[in-house]
């Protein structure tokens, strides 16, 4: 009797554990479906954001992918999450972390995510994250973008500084100038930093731009 | 705000009523695109048509000389002036109008799609759960320009076209997501909060 | 952000894409569309001059000054369109009754019968002066300021805000009473 009670609790669980979300159990066969609900299972326990997983898991229904390959492309997407998790910090907002898990799949580092909401603070990441995609998107190279982006927030740039770097690199694609090259001038025109190379901050001996960063308080606990 | 003394119950409601937007006919688009390409390709052979047309000249070996040197210097002013003219300032991505008001933190966007073969459109991304049947595309069917608002909140977002239902489109006019988990390619926008 | 901004498209379309000029069409048609049935009154002449409007900012492209207001420049040109089609079609017929007693007397003519609200409305913007019109609409349904107005039409600030004190005052006589009855 005790037996068939704890099969009838396990039985009555184990729909909750797999079909969470009535998006996935509407578009997902049932074998994918289980692997895709431990999966968000697992990250909403890691205190990730799981949107951004189911709403991958639909993209490659709708894109009629392999189960194989949806559930490859959600763990590369898990580790993201967690490695933007890591350098954002647990307090960080779950939006911030989902647009530094796409910076990273791009090509950012985590460490260049973890230094600009560093030196960013309250300002917040997502305008210097939402530059970066926009420039990757357009061909810049990622490590260019992303010493680019660096560079403007350790410069103390604005979010209109941000902004018009953007509007500046499209201009200068649209007219025909390499995507690389206008982004890499732009931020040394946008940070005042004539002098600086076009890789890394500004060489030794180079005053720091007047902006400085020093004190901004940081987020990080 | 309005601070003559005509702001009174009645006006408001008028001037509400005549605030829905009217519908056009379907074909409207398709027609004004029309025109606009036949105005496009009539301009070519028009000047084609200049240049390829003989015409008898009768000048002095020195007027011929001057007469060259003057057509080509045209040529060159010509070709100049074909260039694009140098872009005013850009601003950031724009909300179609006042028609329809978005919640706060998101904007409108509106995606676009010239597809005359099409018999339908829709979008699909993340703002969507990539579902064709959400966010059909409007168009004279026969026409060519689809065309859907939907509001977005702040951030990046991925898309893409799915025509006919089954045929996947990025977006031609948008920069191309560079990671691709699934072998079709997506579109990517980023909608920026507005700068206060 | 990505640039779907009009000054992009309008550089795309001079570059010799003229596909481009689709997303602008899509973009202001319902806006202006608005305008137009509202002056003309009629969904065909409105559509006509909607029409024109793009195909002469579409040939004329290349002279708008400043495309980041390509909003304002194209609505210039419609409402230019509107007043020669309102102009042509008053010669043509007398569609709209401009006589505050003939209102009176139509009204008579049919006092049991229930309009809707929004033909009343119609009807009753049709016997408006076209400037009185234009400039009702301008402001109080297309929500633009003095300044906007008057760089759009050329009338003077103060000539337009008569024109709406006129057409609101009007529009109270005229729908006022269908309120009331």
């Amino acid at each position: 009797m005790r037996y068939l009670l704890f099969f009838a609790i396990l039985v009555a669980a184990a729909p909750g554990l797999a079909a969470q979300d009535p998006r996935l159990e509407a578009r997902l066969d049932p074998t994918t479906r289980a692997v895709v609900a431990a999966l968000v299972d697992s990250a909403r326990a890691e205190g990730l954001p799981t949107e951004p997983i189911v709403d991958k898991a639909l993209e490659g229904t709708t894109k009629r992918a392999s189960s194989d390959r949806i559930v490859a492309a959600l763990r590369t997407l898990s580790t993201d999450l967690r490695l933007a998790r890591g350098a954002l910090g647990r307090t960080a907002p779950d939006g911030d972390v989902i647009a530094g898990a796409s910076a990273i799949r791009a090509g950012a580092s985590p460490e260049t995510l973890e230094r600009i909401n560093g030196v960013r603070g309250k300002a917040g990441i997502s305008v210097p994250l939402a530059v970066f995609a926009d420039l990757v998107a357009r061909g810049v190279p990622a490590d260019t973008a992303s010493t680019v982006i660096l560079h403007l927030a350790e410069g103390g740039a604005s979010d209109a500084d941000y902004a018009g770097l953007e509007r500046s690199v499209t201009r200068d694609i649209g007219a025909g100038a390499p995507p690389g090259a206008s982004a890499a001038i732009r931020a040394r025109v946008t940070t005042g930093d004539v002098g600086a190379a076009t890789q890394g901050g500004p060489p030794p001996g180079v005053p720091v731009s007047p902006k400085d960063p020093k004190g901004k308080p940081s987020n990080r606990p | 705000m309005h601070d003559d003394d005509q702001h009174d119950e009645l006006i408001t409601r008028i001037a509400d009523e005549l605030r829905t937007p009217v519908a056009l006919d379907p074909g409207f688009d398709a027609r004004v695109m029309a025109q606009v390409r036949r105005s496009a390709r009539a301009r070519w052979r028009l000047a084609l048509r200049w240049w390829t047309e003989p015409r008898p000249l009768r000048v002095s070996p020195l007027g011929g000389l001057a007469c060259a040197a003057g057509v080509a210097a045209l040529f060159v002013v010509g070709l100049v002036s074909l260039r694009p003219a140098s872009p005013s300032p850009i601003h950031e991505a724009v909300t179609p109008g006042k028609v329809i008001a978005a919640e706060p933190g998101t904007e409108m966007v509106q995606f676009v799609l010239v597809a005359p073969q099409a018999s339908t459109v829709s979008v699909v991304g993340d703002f969507n759960d990539w579902d064709p049947s959400r966010t059909p595309l409007q168009a004279e069917a026969a026409g060519g320009v689809w065309s859907v608002n939907v509001p977005l909140r702040s951030g990046q977002h991925q898309y893409a076209f799915v025509v006919n239902g089954k045929e996947w489109r990025p977006d031609p006019t948008a920069p191309r997501a560079v990671t691709d988990d699934f072998g079709s390619p997506n579109s990517v926008i980023v909608v920026g909060s507005k700068s206060t | 952000m990505t640039d779907r901004s009009d000054p992009a498209l309008i550089r795309q379309v001079l570059d010799g894409n003229p596909d481009a000029y689709g997303a602008l069409v899509a973009r202001y048609r319902e806006r202006y569309s608005r305008f137009a049935v509202h002056m003309l009154g009629e969904r065909e002449d409105a559509e006509e001059a909607l029409q024109d409007a793009f195909l002469r900012a579409y040939r004329s492209l290349a002279q708008c000054a400043d495309p980041a207001r390509f909003d304002a420049w194209l609505f210039r040109i419609l409402a230019n369109r509107c007043r020669t089609a309102g102009a042509r079609r008053a010669r043509r017929a007398r569609t709209f009754v401009r006589d505050e007693v003939a209102l009176g007397e139509a009204s008579a003519e049919h006092p049991a019968e229930r309009r809707e609200w929004r033909e009343e409305i119609h009807r009753a913007l049709g016997r408006l002066e076209p400037d009185q019109r234009e400039a009702f609409l301008l402001k109080h349904v297309e929500d633009l300021s003095y300044e906007e107005m008057s760089t759009l039409t050329g009338a003077g600030i103060s000539a337009l805000k008569m024109r709406v004190k006129r057409a609101c005052e009007r529009l109270r006589v005229m729908l006022g009473e269908v309120q009331h009855a």
